[in-house]
């Protein structure tokens, strides 16, 4: 818990750093790959902690997932710039109603980052049952989003 | 058995059973798939890997129609099929085209399942059962198969259902009835028995095929 904080104080800075140098000198293609690899994490992230919510629920491994997903959680909301959705010609499943309703997009994500966050601070905590459930509020976000704002694959 | 000469048993009921609960539970399966309604999809998929595994078991140990050794046959008798049936004539069960047919159906629909069985949604949400056996990616693989064979099967199946209007049409060959019933008309002087079948067999097969689905569903975790 007490380590918690920091790091992800650390990450977010960082991803700041990320997010501004995507929206000055990446290409949309650069920014699309980027965002598309983290999604990627975030996706093998929640796997794993399926995997373990439903097998040994190894506190570390949990944990460790957790941060994961909220670190790279945070770095998503600055990589959909504008011009980054399928006018760019780039294959992309973000849908336009991202940047039509830009607002609605940022509050989702950032839904996102707040769950994520609970998520990693109760992950090591040993509470199985109270990780399964915050792991579902953290599907929820991840569902809610898609549906609204991903093209359906 | 009935010995009525005007007609004969061609299929035996677990034949029947199978060809239409699997098309009960395939229709289930692809609209819960298509509704994100994924509990009872894989509901669905572990029902039609049961009957799927009971079938391949069957076609060792099911009724003379049933057994693959008895309609698979080599290339040479599937061309002299097509070059010289007349239509009119039927045959003992599946013709040598239409056995290559099931055999198809079969391994399009085993293969759809056995990937659903290890296929990961793209948010790592959602999984098959035995998903936690197997990396991210791999369960992205898996899916992108799930979904690539589903729409081979798809083929496969509208191929089917043309080949049985074909006959039901231009030969006027009811193929749907015997499905049903299990009996169709006896040519004449065709001297085709009654299919029989062994209940003994049966009830291994669903014994075996019932504990591997067991198995199956609890992901091959027992602890």
């Amino acid at each position: 818990m007490t380590r918690t904080k920091p790091i992800l104080m650390a990450a977010a800075f960082a991803a700041l750093l990320a997010g501004g140098a995507a929206s000055i000198a990446a290409s949309p293609a650069e920014t699309i790959a980027a965002r598309q690899a983290n999604f990627k994490k975030m996706g093998g992230a929640m796997k794993a902690l399926k995997d373990e919510l439903g097998g040994g629920a190894d506190k570390a491994k949990l944990l460790a997932a957790a941060r994961t997903l909220a670190v790279t959680a945070r770095m998503q909301g600055g990589l959909f710039p504008a011009g980054t959705g399928p006018s760019s010609g780039v294959k992309t499943d973000a849908l336009p109603a991202i940047w039509a309703q830009k607002p609605v997009f940022d509050a989702a994500a950032g839904k996102l980052v707040a769950e994520a966050d609970k998520l990693a601070g109760l992950a090591g905590s040993g509470n199985t049952a109270a990780v399964l459930a915050q792991f579902k509020v953290v599907g929820g976000t991840c569902a809610a989003c898609h549906r609204q704002f991903r093209a359906e694959d | 058995m009935s010995t009525d000469a005007e007609t004969v048993k061609v299929w035996d009921p677990f034949v029947r059973v199978f060809h239409w609960s699997l098309i009960a539970l395939f229709g289930a399966a692809w609209y819960t798939g298509e509704n994100h309604d994924m509990d009872r999809h894989r509901q669905a998929g572990y029902a039609i890997l049961a009957l799927v595994l009971f079938r391949v078991f069957w076609g060792f140990a099911g009724g003379r129609t049933a057994r693959f050794a008895q309609f698979l046959k080599g290339p040479g008798a599937v061309l002299a099929y097509v070059r010289t049936h007349d239509g009119e004539t039927p045959s003992d069960g599946h013709n040598p085209l239409g056995g290559w047919s099931v055999a198809a159906l079969l391994a399009v629909i085993l293969t759809i399942t056995l990937a659903g069985l290890f296929a990961v949604d793209v948010d790592g949400i959602e999984s098959g059962p035995l998903a936690d056996w197997v990396s991210f990616d791999a369960g992205r693989t898996a899916s992108e198969w799930h979904e690539g064979v589903f729409k081979a099967a798809l083929a496969v199946i509208g191929l089917h259902i043309l080949a049985i209007g074909y006959y039901q049409v231009l030969n006027a060959q009811n193929l749907i009835g015997p499905m049903i019933t299990g009996r169709r008309d006896r040519a004449k002087g065709e001297a085709v028995e009654d299919v029989t079948w062994s209940p003994v067999a049966a009830l291994g097969g669903i014994a075996l095929v019932g504990a591997l689905t067991w198995m199956v569903m609890t992901g091959f975790r027992f602890g």
